[in-house]
């Protein structure tokens, strides 16, 4: 009874090399994979990720951001889809000091299939992330 | 016809990443994302169909 108090208790370290690991998947999509050997897993996780992301530009697709007039509600209208698109880590912040994919393009047919392609790469690298710091962690295989 | 095809290219590329992060053997891994792709396709296909019939316009 009393050593399964413990166990409950006791928790494990979780290395700093896998924070490290986390940090790299979400920042290049892929690169937390590749960079602990999973080459497979890597090129299906950070291609998936990066076609959907391109796919989503070319499709006419807009990027979220959160801007100086967004007050209240509206904050949290764009600050949700904008959680999801920063998922897509660098890519994100590339478009953003690249001032690309910020404009509406609601003319376009795709536009909408775009928007949504870009939401979800990014929510899918955030899972990703998540499986690359529990392999670096220990806690998967 | 366009609609269908980016809702397949959509359902693949998800249906890879979830069939990448799933545990099991690689052969558990494959067939759990055709059937992530499969059930994309098809709830898709239902829930066109069922917005079709409805009166939205």
């Amino acid at each position: 009874m009393a050593s399964k108090e413990i166990n409950a208790r006791s928790t494990v370290a979780t290395p700093t090399g896998a924070w490290l690991i986390g940090v790299a998947s979400w920042a290049v999509p892929g690169l937390g994979h590749l960079l602990q050997r999973r080459w497979v897993r890597g090129l299906l996780l950070g291609g998936a990720v990066w076609i959907m992301f391109l796919l989503g530009l070319a499709l006419g697709g807009h990027l979220f951001a959160i801007s100086s007039k967004d007050q209240g509600l509206a904050a949290l209208v764009q600050g949700l889809p904008m959680i999801a698109n920063l998922g897509a880590g660098l890519l994100y912040i590339f478009c953003w000091i690249a001032n690309t994919g910020f404009v509406e393009n609601a003319q376009l047919v795709t536009s909408e299939y775009g928007d949504k392609f870009l939401l979800v790469a990014g929510l899918l690298n955030y899972l990703a992330m998540l499986d690359a710091f529990d392999i670096a962690a220990g806690r998967k295989k | 016809m366009r609609h269908f095809l980016w809702m397949a290219v959509f359902a693949a590329l998800t249906a890879v990443v979830f069939g990448a992060v799933a545990k099991g053997t690689g052969r558990d891994r494959v067939i759990y994302g055709l059937k992530v792709f499969g059930e994309f396709m098809l709830i898709g296909l239902v829930l066109g169909w069922l917005l079709y019939f409805l009166p939205l316009r």
